[in-house]
């Protein structure tokens, strides 16, 4: 009886034993499989190069080599949340685009391929396509221009000393613009004996609240800051071609014109303009892996018409 | 000084009433160390190349790039053999850097020992050594009770896991691998993902002694195929052995010192598991372990 007993007990233990390391061992592969395909659809913006997903999360090696030569240091690595491919290396564009450096360092890292060695230059890239998502908040759409409505946001936080890096920002782009007849304006006002990046620093610690005012009145006077928005295509990496065209169309209710930012062939979904974009949410997203197609263009027109 | 005479006869005594008391682990007698040469020089070894990963990241110095998955020693690829293989059978694709990378690291395991790798290198590892000191106290103080497993499991993982990459097209264990996992979140910061693998660690603190390094971890299979041949080894000098068997006691993988000691078979320890961690080698009082390369030692 004992010794029946006893076998017993050790059958029961050893089927305790497989079938709790069955069960872990099925949950944990179940796990891996399933968690990360309920958010497939949900697409990441990859470095340059990448092959296409399916084939880019089969030979990823999730060793980050990529992120460790990327000079501006936006790609990241996939945690849990992203979903599909955790340790797989994606950037996200509103907190910093790739800026398409030459050399194209992260994909010279890659040991396995996952981002291909045949792109050696940065405009081949197809990383996805940059959309106006919002045209609402556009403020080329708007006809609104991008220093003024920067500086009128600066005014509007009410502190008792503007934010210094957002004002040397926007005041070191209305100075590139500015003719020099206004940038006689600006030596009067801030008694200086040029206008250039060093003596901003001097015209930053003299500024109070009170100068906003006077800037944003030049902002709205002065002819080349007069005009609307164009940041997408002013910080756009790719040079040699005009990745955002702006267009002039007409609002069918009101009549009245307004510029249109239509995205080019040529753009490769790098997401610096998605960077810069002012408006507190970016008016221009990018969509990873998207093809640019005439068709697309004219959905564009569509989804304007609404507003 | 003085003790010390005093205290080997107590040993010896000891070893007397152990002598021939019995093969099998129920005889071995609880560990203490008497030194840590060895150890020490491991543990040193390991978190130096571990802060190597981390400072050629963090502070640009790029001697050691990227993480345990694939890293670059000086420009030199160097490629996990489980993480290529997968790859290359969930891509179908065979790139040539895979190879460069996986022939650098066997060549040089090949030289180190194998699964050295383990005990040498892999984070994971410290962290269990760490874990299963704790693991012993609480058993001393029978607050929890150890269970083992079958340490074929990890050959078995290994099989599934490359079928696993060749179907899905994925590589499904390198999302769970708790040693990519920590070597990236050393390089790289903290990640959900760590939670699984501290889960890992404190599941066999609790249940197992080091259960993932000796039972499942399918990362070390590879390495284990070049300790087959390496002829880096631990040397056992059978005349000095007085067979107290504390060597045992403190092995990561207790079955490679029963083979070669017990059964007398060879002057090597020369089952692949073996870590070559050295701790048989710092607790053996009798001088009988040391450190031996296997063939070179008969030329020499």
């Amino acid at each position: 009886m004992t010794e029946k007993e006893n076998k017993r007990s050790i059958s029961r233990r050893k089927f305790l034993k497989t079938s709790t390391l069955v069960v872990a061992g099925s949950a944990i592969a179940y796990g891996a499989v399933s968690v990360p395909l309920l958010r497939k659809d949900r697409l990441l913006l990859r470095p340059p190069g990448a092959l296409d997903e399916d084939i880019f999360l089969a030979s990823c090696i999730k060793c980050g080599q990529c992120l460790q030569v990327c000079p501006p240091q936006v790609i990241k690595l996939a945690g849990i949340s992203q979903g599909f491919g955790i340790g797989t290396p994606y950037i996200i564009p509103r907190a910093g685009g790739c800026i398409l450096c030459s050399g194209l360092p992260c994909v010279l890292a890659c040991p396995t391929g996952a981002l291909a060695h045949e792109l050696s230059l940065g405009k081949d890239a197809e990383m996805g396509l940059a959309v106006i998502s919002h045209p609402d908040t556009c403020l080329s759409i708007r006809g609104v221009n991008d220093l003024v409505y920067r500086l009128e946001n600066l005014q509007k936080k009410k502190t008792s000393s503007p934010d210094q890096t957002e004002l040397k920002d926007i005041l070191a782009s209305l100075i590139k613009r500015l003719t020099d007849d206004e940038k006689k304006a600006w030596q009067n006002r801030f008694s200086l004996l040029e206008i250039s990046d060093k003596t901003l620093l001097t015209i930053l610690t003299q500024l109070k609240n009170s100068d906003l005012k006077w800037i944003i009145n030049f902002a709205g006077s002065s002819s080349q800051a007069q005009k609307a928005c164009q940041i997408c295509l002013e910080e756009c990496p790719i040079k040699d071609e005009k990745t955002i065209v702006f267009v002039t169309r007409t609002h069918p209710d009101t009549g009245q014109d307004y510029l249109w930012p239509s995205v080019r062939k040529t753009c490769v979904g790098c997401g610096v303009c998605e960077e810069k974009c002012p408006t507190p949410v970016a008016s221009v997203t990018i969509t990873p892996r998207l093809e640019w197609s005439e068709k697309q263009a004219g959905n564009q027109t569509r989804k304007n018409k609404k507003t | 000084m003085k003790n010390r005479p005093d205290k080997k006869n107590k040993k010896q005594e000891k070893v007397k009433t152990f002598k021939g008391a019995g093969l099998r682990s129920q005889n071995i007698p609880q560990p203490g160390h008497s030194q840590h040469k060895w150890r020490n020089i491991r543990w040193a070894i390991l978190l130096f190349f571990n802060f190597l990963f981390f400072a050629s990241f963090f502070f640009d110095i790029q001697i050691l790039e990227g993480s345990l998955s694939g890293s670059r020693l000086l420009g030199f690829h160097l490629i996990d053999p489980l993480a290529a293989f997968q790859v290359i059978l969930s891509s179908k694709i065979i790139m040539v850097n895979l190879i460069i990378g996986v022939a650098t690291i066997a060549l040089i395991y090949l030289m180190f020992g194998g699964r050295s790798f383990c005990a040498w290198i892999c984070p994971y590892h410290w962290l269990a050594e760490l874990g299963e000191k704790i693991h012993q106290i609480l058993k001393k103080k029978k607050i929890i009770k150890s269970h083992t497993f079958d340490r074929k499991i990890r050959y078995y993982l290994y099989g599934f896991f490359i079928i696993l990459a060749l179907i899905t097209g994925y590589t499904v264990f390198e999302t769970i691998n708790p040693v990519a996992i920590i070597s990236r979140f050393i390089v790289y910061g903290p990640s959900l993902m760590l939670l699984w693998a501290m889960a890992l660690l404190v599941s066999e603190i609790l249940y197992s002694r080091r259960a993932w390094c000796r039972y499942f971890c399918p990362v070390s299979v590879s390495y284990q195929l070049m300790g087959l041949i390496s002829p880096l080894r631990i040397k056992w000098d059978k005349k000095n052995c007085s067979n107290c068997k504390r060597c045992q006691s403190v092995c990561l993988v207790p079955h490679v010192l029963t083979d070669s000691i017990n059964l007398g078979k060879s002057e090597y320890v020369n089952a692949s598991d073996c870590t070559r961690c050295g701790l048989c080698v710092d607790i053996c009082d009798d001088e009988a372990l040391s450190y031996g390369v296997k063939y070179l030692d008969n030329l020499i």
